[in-house]
């Protein structure tokens, strides 16, 4: 549409009329603006000031109710880290720069959730972490296990490490040498002896 | 954790400025930021990488650059929107060179498409008017994008707001000129 037809130049004097055209061309230029999604619509969360940059923000979406579950994952995760890093069996200390919170997956027992705690990352390139998850039913046959998994565009292509679960509450500590920011998410999956390939996800980010 | 909406800080409150307070930890001055920017970084990024999620990924990533590397900001060499742009126009090539995918034939014709330089440069126009636009009324702005973008005509517009056609081409006039005014450097 022209600029006649938006805007008219009856009334306007010559100055007028090149300040609003130019206006005009640069609408024209640049296009609508984009609609913001509702992923969008808040900003990232800053961690504490105290915290190194990377845990700044959460970067995945359904941010509100991630950040409910990291909440009482955090919690979770320092009252058992603390006894984790006092037990006798002392491991070497494990301080997380970066936490990633999990909800169950569709067909997951309703109270399963796990957080993933990531470490910095270590002079080889590994970044250690600490992985928690409560819920998930304990394994059915001694060859089934759990395998977490990265993705990218919501499919699982990583490997990061299997486990087995215990009780209500199970931490594993894996390590991966991928370049994290590559990636778009956490699934895990349930793997059996009769599995051929990805197992069910009952995880995810 | 949701934040609340940024009110303490006058609307007056320059990008610099704002920078310059998140760089010392205010969450406020950070949140206006993004009240004032979320917009055009994801239009940077759709531009860029012709794809929503990875546009949004990459709106995500811009900002949390800018609360990390606010300290960098240095008022004395210019204005926040060109340092802001250039954290954004930085995150969304990181995104952009994570791209595997190796497009399958090699065009025969040489592209049409506007080259680094012009693509550039829209970058910054878009960048700077859709910045603008966050300035505006909720009226003023309205009337912009159903003027420009919404395929109505000025009289279906003003049977669209239900106001006469003489105030909708007022309005329109007004919006511009304010627009002109924040744009100021655009006309230099």
């Amino acid at each position: 549409m022209s600029f006649d037809d938006i805007v008219g130049t009856e009334g306007l004097s010559r100055e007028e009329e090149a300040t609003l055209r130019r206006v005009h061309e640069l609408l024209v230029a640049a296009g609508p603006p984009p609609d913001l999604s509702p992923d969008l619509s808040l900003p990232p969360v800053p961690a504490e000031e105290s915290d190194p940059p990377e845990v700044a923000f959460l970067l995945r979406r359904r941010r509100g109710r991630v950040a409910v579950l990291a909440l009482a994952a955090a919690l979770a995760a320092f009252v058992g880290g603390y006894a984790f890093g006092h037990s006798k069996g002392k491991p070497a200390a494990f301080t997380s720069i970066r936490m990633v919170a999990m909800h169950g997956a569709a067909g997951a027992p309703a109270e399963s959730h796990g957080v993933i705690n990531i470490a910095e990352k270590d002079s080889v390139g590994n970044w250690p972490m600490l992985v928690e998850v409560s819920g998930l039913p304990e394994q059915a046959k001694q060859s089934s296990y759990y395998e977490l998994w990265l993705t990218h565009n919501g499919k699982a292509v990583a490997p990061c490490g299997s486990f087995r679960v215990h009780g209500k509450t199970t931490r594993v500590r894996l390590s991966v040498p991928y370049a994290l920011k590559n990636f778009d998410g956490w699934v895990v999956t349930t793997q059996g002896p009769d599995q051929n390939g990805l197992g069910p996800v009952v995880l995810t980010t | 954790m949701a934040l609340s909406l940024p009110r303490m800080l006058p609307v007056s409150t320059t990008d610099g400025e704002l920078i310059q307070r998140a760089a010392g930890g205010d969450r406020s001055a950070f949140e206006l930021l993004y009240q004032r920017y979320a917009r055009p970084v994801f239009g940077l990024a759709l531009r860029r990488l012709g794809d929503r999620g990875r546009a949004e990924d990459a709106v995500q990533e811009t900002f949390a650059s800018i609360w990390r590397s606010a300290g960098t900001y240095k008022p004395d060499r210019g204005p926040g929107a060109p340092w802001l742009y250039a954290v954004a126009r930085n995150a969304i090539v990181d995104r952009a060179r994570n791209r595997t995918e190796i497009p399958a034939d090699i065009p025969d014709e040489p592209s049409h498409d506007a080259g680094p330089a012009e693509q550039a440069e829209q970058g910054w126009v878009s960048w700077r008017v859709h910045r603008a636009l966050e300035e505006l009324n909720e009226r003023e702005r309205e009337v912009v994008s159903l003027a420009y973008w919404s395929g109505l005509s000025q009289s279906e517009v003003a049977e669209f707001l239900g106001i006469p056609l003489g105030t909708v081409k007022t309005r329109t006039r007004a919006a511009l000129a304010r627009l002109a005014e924040i744009l100021g450097d655009e006309f230099e």
